[in-house]
């Protein structure tokens, strides 16, 4: 589904990310772990439009994505729930829900089916539905990113950090949420600095170290390899 | 001697509780990194340390004095010295000026006295070329450099690093470690140094810290750490500790 | 140094020669602008270089010149004397008042000072025992070096452009000092600055303090020459002209000041031809300013005149371990 060949992408002359080759298919969930500054935020930003890319190309379903701009990589079906959640704190969650269907939804149409699919996953969002963005916890806050990200109808959906700043238990059941999602088929590629937590829920995953990748296989290769400790607390 | 002792820091924003009884004790010439993954509340105590935020508990002392409610320029004019992550320079000043505002943190010495001293420190750094340049002409890593000049040009007894090392490519690391080792000799500099890059904090520091979700987790030298469970299970997550094995 | 004390003559000689050329209408425009100048130098400091926005200045001004008005009218005192109250008594006024208020930042600060000039010019207009309400205090006395007195156009062109060079030299003195750094640098990065050692709150409130005595100065100027002071020139609107004409000059700059000052107040005259939509031709000015030049001609000269020299490009992708 999404295809990075030889990207390169820098912030003036501050190189972000280099020579970087990854895929995802159809279906499958993608983990993209690393250390703080690797550069795993900026792809996901990258991916979504907000960067330019300096070299290289970037595919989706075998297509260019460069001259799209951000909103059209959303109706073409790529979703983002950023890093730090970024819901709107001035709107009931029900609203942060329904904002979200701006790529798809025309005036009179209803999203009630796509509601009833994100309250199922994430009951304690049913429960708040009418309370502020700004009132709830940071987990509930994750959940309302994702479940926003759900709304617009995704064909590709990018998690960037979910777990962060997030109580152990918290994160867990996140991610709990992650892996239904990904078991309905839905294609993710999921960024996280907590390696266990994104490699439970993947089939594959990237390691990335200052901008490269130093390492690519499946979940388990990458679970027990030494060179993902070494990735984060060096040799 | 001890130059920093922070004892029982902690700091509540409203429910959040982003630290916990936190220990930090520096001593003279110490080189001490503060390590821990994404929101594990470093830069909230650099902060608090600073000045920049009150603690909601707990004491500070530097060089003996208690700073706990002082304003954050006269922990300066005390001895404490800060870099930011991504530097903070004043745009509007010309690099020489821009260091010369850091060489005038003690009062009364004369423009001749502070350029000559801001020229030295720009000598020490070899940044003596750029020093009539405008801010805007100067590479993102040569930023870094000024703002680490201008820290040193306050004749800091400990200097606080946010990240020194984010958006510098391999080369610059190096000369940054370069730098950072001989100052250190050179002025008996205590340094405490925030960084994700671990090649950087395993091959300068004598003394890792490590913080999660507010609190400190453990304590030693860079080999013990890189060994230390807790630490793992931090950074790779719960039961990491035994991946591998 | 050298360069200063160039401006300085410059500035001197070239308003010296207009003030024999130039006709009786030009002269009085010529000596508004030198005071405008004054003032707008003054709320430099605490707009150009730390970066409050003060919509209150005109009320600094209207300040001193109703303080010297109310000495010398009521109280009889000279005029020279009388300024001395004034100018401190301004200043003192600002430092005690900038404490509680620089504590406020951006659009709060423009607001609590566009209130302070609305508070000022209601009291001005309804204590009308002490200044006369919306009548004003007339016949305030004119100034007189050693028996000469400066009534007339010429003769205090003439002192207003020594007293301008003078301020304006300080004020460049100023700002080529660590206090005139201190100052930029809390309006380029005030976390940065209290980093350095700067105290900020004390930078802020000096730097009020000063633009406050400078614009007395001004106030004292404007009642001994139109020997007249009434609360609606001191209104903000005066206020909202003086930061117009720092930012189309070039904020951060006492050259920027001056020419700002000088063309703000000749302007007017100028498109007197466009009679009533000349209020709308200047608004449209001000945004064309703020979108094209926010750096004034000031700016414009030192973009033409620098061309910033080519970043060293450290190898940046390059290398390796």
């Amino acid at each position: 589904m999404l295809a990075c060949r030889d990207l390169t992408v820098a912030y003036g002359d501050i190189v972000a990310l280099r020579g970087v080759d990854l895929a995802v298919n159809a279906g499958e969930t993608v983990a993209l772990i690393g250390a703080n500054g690797a550069g795993k935020t900026t792809l996901l930003q990258t991916i979504s439009g907000l960067n330019k890319v300096r070299s290289g190309e970037m595919l989706f379903k075998d297509e260019p994505l460069g001259p799209r701009s951000s909103a059209e990589r959303v109706r073409m079906g790529i979703a983002h729930a950023p890093e730090g959640r970024r819901i709107f704190p001035g709107l009931t969650v029900q609203e942060n829900l329904i904002v979200a269907t701006a790529a798809w939804r025309r005036l009179g149409k209803s999203c009630e089916a796509e509601l009833g699919q994100v309250f199922d996953l994430f009951p304690r969002l049913k429960e708040r539905r009418h309370q502020l963005g700004w009132s709830l916890s940071g987990g509930e806050q994750q959940m309302l990113a994702i479940g926003r990200a759900l709304m617009s109808r995704p064909k590709f959906l990018l998690l960037d950090e979910p777990s962060l700043g997030l109580a152990p238990r918290l994160a867990e059941e996140v991610y709990d949420r992650v892996g239904r999602i990904s078991k309905t088929g839905l294609t993710i590629l999921v960024v996280e600095q907590n390696t266990v937590l994104a490699l439970a829920v993947a089939n594959r995953g990237y390691v990335l170290e200052t901008g490269r990748v130093v390492l690519a296989g499946s979940a388990d290769e990458l679970r027990r390899s030494d060179r993902v400790r070494e990735a984060y607390l060096g040799r | 001697m001890t130059i920093l002792d922070a004892r029982g820091i902690s700091k509540r924003y409203g429910g959040l509780l982003a630290l916990a009884d936190v220990d930090l004790s520096v001593a003279e010439s110490e080189f001490v990194a503060l390590i821990g993954p994404n929101g594990a509340g470093k830069s909230t105590l650099l902060n608090v340390l600073t000045g920049l935020t009150p603690p909601t508990s707990g004491t500070i002392t530097l060089n003996a004095r208690n700073v706990t409610r002082s304003a954050t320029h006269s922990r300066i004019r005390a001895g404490l010295g800060r870099t930011f992550q991504h530097g903070r320079l004043f745009e509007r000043l010309s690099v020489l000026e821009n260091v010369m505002v850091g060489a005038a943190n003690r009062p009364g010495r004369s423009d001749t006295a502070l350029r000559k001293a801001a020229l030295d420190t720009l000598g020490l750094m070899g940044l003596e070329r750029f020093a009539h340049q405008p801010i805007s002409a100067l590479t993102y890593g040569n930023r870094r450099m000024v703002e680490l000049t201008r820290a040193l040009a306050g004749q800091p007894r400990i200097l606080l690093l946010d990240e020194p090392g984010a958006g510098l490519n391999s080369g610059e690391v190096e000369d940054l470690m370069t730098r950072l080792r001989a100052i250190r000799a050179e002025h008996r500099l205590a340094i405490v140094l925030i960084e994700h890059n671990m090649g950087m904090v395993m091959r300068l520091a004598e003394r890792i810290v490590v913080l999660n979700f507010g609190s400190k987790i453990a304590e030693g030298t860079p080999t013990a750490i890189q060994a230390d469970p807790a630490v793992l299970d931090a950074y790779l997550g719960a039961g990491s500790s035994y991946a591998g094995v | 140094m050298a360069l200063r004390l160039l401006g300085l003559v410059g500035l001197l000689v070239v308003g010296f020669a207009l003030s024999l050329s130039v006709s009786e209408y030009a002269l009085r425009l010529l000596n508004l602008a030198a005071i405008a100048g004054i003032s707008v130098i003054g709320l430099n400091f605490a707009f150009g270089y730390v970066g409050l926005i003060s919509l209150g200045h005109a009320a600094f001004m209207g300040l001193g010149a109703y303080i010297l008005a109310i000495l010398t009218t009521q109280a009889g005192w000279s005029p020279w004397l009388a300024s001395v109250p004034a100018i401190l008594g301004t200043g003192l006024c600002a430092a005690a008042i900038g404490f509680p208020l620089l504590r406020l930042k951006g659009h709060y600060l423009a607001l609590a000072t566009l209130g302070l000039n609305v508070s000022f010019v209601i009291v001005a207009a309804n204590w009308i025992e002490l200044t006369g309400g919306t009548n004003g205090i007339a016949k305030i006395p004119g100034l007189s070096i050693a028996g000469y007195a400066l009534s007339g156009e010429q003769p205090f062109l003439w002192f207003a452009l020594v007293i301008l060079a003078c301020l304006g030299f300080v004020a460049s003195l100023i700002q080529s000092s660590r206090h005139g750094r201190a100052m930029m640098a809390v309006r380029d990065d005030e976390t940065a600055a209290a980093m350095t050692g700067i105290n900020v709150t004390a930078i802020k409130v000096a730097a009020f303090a000063l633009s406050a005595l400078y614009a007395a100065v001004a106030g004292c100027l404007f009642a001994t020459h139109v020997n007249f002071v009434s609360p609606d020139d001191f209104g903000f609107a005066q206020s909202i002209t003086f930061l117009s004409m720092l930012i189309v000059g070039g904020e951060g700059t006492i050259v920027g000041a001056i020419l700002g000052a000088t063309l703000l107040t000749f302007l007017p005259e100028w498109l007197r031809v466009l009679g009533d939509s000349y209020l709308a031709f200047f608004g449209l000015m001000m945004l064309g300013i703020l979108i094209f030049l926010p750096t004034g001609i000031i700016g414009l000269f030192d973009r033409w005149r620098r061309r910033a020299p080519a970043p060293e490009t450290a190898a940046a992708e390059v290398a390796q371990p």
